[in-house]
């Protein structure tokens, strides 16, 4: 599923939509909408908080530079190393680089969509270095070798006796379909993994410039192990996640975990700056922050497709999206997916591999609605699709010379009142040779636009004297 | 350090950004206002409400009860091995002594991770709370470890009203340039399977909170 796709093919996939994916997704939605909605009662700045958090965040990507050199510098102060990697390729070859390096056989994973974005997993399975995911339902999807299916929950589309069934051939133990005790056999499983792994890899949730600090959200607490066990520990993360302090976060975290799940936060929230800093005290003793552009960085020149960098990840426009919530994730054929995917993908993988996706959308607006930073997504969904039939250029729409020349020249007619009247009159008597039958077949250029294709009706009067005859 | 001549990926930006290196930043937009707390005891019925809402176990409690409470906690919960923080605060309740007569194997917080996950209970000191999320705020230092919170099956907090903070900004402002700091909000937990909530996934999946005057 993160193979990173030469070509999506939207609207053949959701022809072919498996029929209990739908059903599965459209619980998940209902269910983390029906929360998000409880939370949003209690808070009556709901709306400023998505303001302050939209101006912050665009504010962030405006200065973006900036803000990467300050988060190096503290990260590096902190005692952390900082990799640049500009495309997709380099992530993975600086992390398996490390990999190597400290001799890694096992690595525990983070549920992290930059690393599912450059296909980390599968460079660490050619390189035979187990790469295990933590996340349980990301554990689950990695066993049965398939995709996600919701950004939130992942394997939210499989039955627990399938759960069962396969915990049962993979892990080798007996598995009654009770979701408790599959749940404390993936504890027991993953603890042996936490434990003994050389290596925890991560995305973050944010990067905060200030202090060179990762943040990490998660329920299960897996996050927490694989950053706190292991002696190394990687992150891979797209250079959009900076914010500038932690005041900033301060209205991000608020945001995050309501328009999510519609919990209030998550269970855990881990803020880590650098390794370990003394011996006997327990975290990794080595950190890497590996800051992934693959596209990013291009993006930026596109003033309005650049909106799609304050991107939170909560998942909360694939809850409302009518088409999302119909043909679950795979329809959008890499690993984001709903109206955010439809947004991401053309702008990372091209409008050519992409061009279906701006097209999947009603434009309904109910993404535009629930987004907590803000990102106008029909506006760009509108853009991007702009963009696919005019080949990808990024300047702003621009109405032909003709058709700006002809609203001018409209405006003036209709605007001046001599001219107006003057145009009452001299139509009638310009148009009444061309006219037969009250029709008119044919009109010179520009005007045979129109007359291409239906006939013109010929004038019957003016609108004035008409006015006038009927007030009498 | 690598300047951001040699960083193709920062140079990128600046390009695509039409900035040049070194150019002024203007001020982050302003954030909300920070939160009046009410009065203490209502800051503290609060986040043990809160606290109870997720799942935790969370009480009032005091010295006198504490022996009780702790052969209750042990019993209910089978704990055989535990490992404390070391605080003063801790050392004031003589929780470890207490744990040692109720039968309990004490094992060392800097003890090797493997050796570590052998307890049944991690006991913790709160550095912070939130009573808003009903969170818990615990920093790291080596008589601190971060396992002790984590890797045992049940966590058992104690906290001092001095830990009360009125919000997220009150937190920040006296945590933000510590190396680490962990937010707690109830046990371990996820919805994966099915959607059906389950308690106690690879955090702890005991989260018991004590609070003491």
């Amino acid at each position: 599923m993160s193979e990173t796709p030469s070509y999506i093919e939207f609207a053949e996939y959701s022809e072919h939509v498996p029929t209990n994916i739908p059903a599965a997704v459209q619980q998940a939605t209902a269910r983390f909408l029906g929360n998000r909605q409880l939370r949003i009662g209690e808070m009556p700045q709901w709306e400023e908080l998505r303001q302050a958090a939209s101006d912050i965040r665009l504010h962030t990507l405006l200065n973006l530079d900036s803000y990467l050199e300050k988060l190096e510098q503290q990260v590096t102060q902190a005692g952390g190393t900082v990799h640049w990697a500009e495309d997709a390729e380099a992530a993975r070859q600086i992390v398996l680089g490390l990999a190597r390096q400290h001799n890694v056989k096992t690595a525990v994973k983070v549920k992290s969509m930059a690393t599912e974005e450059i296909n980390l997993n599968h460079a660490f399975e050619q390189a035979g270095i187990e790469a295990i995911e933590t996340d349980l339902g990301e554990f689950i999807i990695q066993l049965a070798g398939m995709g996600p299916s919701h950004i939130i929950v992942p394997a939210v589309h499989m039955k627990k006796e399938e759960i069962a069934q396969l915990f049962q051939e993979k892990l080798g133990v007996d598995a009654p379909p009770d979701p408790i005790k599959l749940t404390a056999i993936a504890r027991t499983a993953l603890r042996e993994k936490f434990l003994n792994a050389e290596m925890g890899i991560s995305g973050a949730n944010f990067l905060v410039a200030e202090t060179g600090t990762l943040v990490i959200v998660t329920n299960e607490g897996n996050g927490r192990m694989c950053t706190t066990l292991p002696d190394l520990h990687v992150a891979v993360v797209g250079i959009d996640k900076v914010v500038p302090d932690w005041e900033s976060l301060t209205v991000l975290l608020k945001l995050l975990a309501r328009s999510a799940t519609g919990q209030k936060i998550t269970t855990y929230t881990s803020f880590m700056t650098g390794p370990r800093r003394q011996e006997g005290e327990s975290g990794p003793k080595e950190f890497h922050l590996v800051m992934l552009d693959n596209g990013r960085s291009k993006i930026l020149q596109d003033p309005v497709g650049r909106d799609v960098l304050k991107c939170i990840r909560c998942g909360c426009c694939l809850n409302v999206c009518p088409v999302y919530k119909n043909v679950g994730g795979y329809a959008y054929g890499w690993f984001i997916s709903g109206p955010i995917g439809a947004i991401f993908s053309p702008q990372v993988l091209g409008t050519e591999a992409a061009r279906e996706l701006p097209f999947a959308s009603s434009l309904c607006g109910a993404c535009v609605d629930v987004c907590p930073v803000k990102i106008p997504i029909t506006q760009i969904l509108l853009h991007l699709r702009r963009r696919v039939v005019e080949g990808d250029s990024i300047a702003p729409a621009s109405a032909a010379p003709m058709v700006r020349s002809g609203a001018k020249l409209g405006a003036l007619a209709f605007g001046v009142p001599w001219l107006y009247k003057l145009g009452t009159q001299l139509l009638p008597v310009l148009m009444a040779p061309l006219a037969k039958a009250g029709w008119i077949k044919a009109l010179p250029a520009p005007a045979n636009r129109w007359t291409r294709v239906r006939p013109f009706p010929a004038f019957a009067g003016g609108f004035r004297q008409w006015w006038h005859r009927r007030k009498k | 350090m690598k300047t951001s001549a040699s960083n193709p990926v920062i140079e990128n930006v600046r390009r695509s950004l039409g900035r040049q290196p070194g150019q002024a930043t203007p001020a982050r937009p302003p954030i909300l206002p920070a939160r009046q707390p009410g009065d203490q005891e209502a800051e503290l019925d609060l986040l043990l409400k809160e606290i109870n809402a997720v799942a935790g176990v969370a009480q009032r409690m005091d010295p006198t009860r504490l022996e009780a409470a702790l052969a209750d906690l042990v019993q209910s919960q089978n704990v055989r091995r535990a490992c404390l923080w070391q605080t003063p605060f801790i050392q004031e309740l003589q929780l470890t002594a207490l744990l040692q007569r109720l039968g309990v194997e004490i094992i060392p917080a800097q003890a090797e991770k493997h050796v570590l996950a052998t307890c049944d209970l991690g006991v913790t000191e709160v550095d912070f709370a939130l009573p808003q999320t009903g969170t818990l705020a615990l920093l790291s230092a080596p008589e601190k470890p971060r396992t002790v919170s984590l890797v045992p099956r049940v966590h058992l907090a104690v906290l001092r009203p001095q830990a009360l903070g009125a919000d997220l900004h009150q937190v920040f402002a006296e945590a933000s340039r510590q190396p680490y700091l962990i937010f707690i909000t109830g046990p371990s937990r996820t919805s994966d399977i099915e959607l059906t909530l389950t308690i106690g996934v690879h955090g702890p999946q005991g989260l018991y909170v004590w609070a003491f005057a």
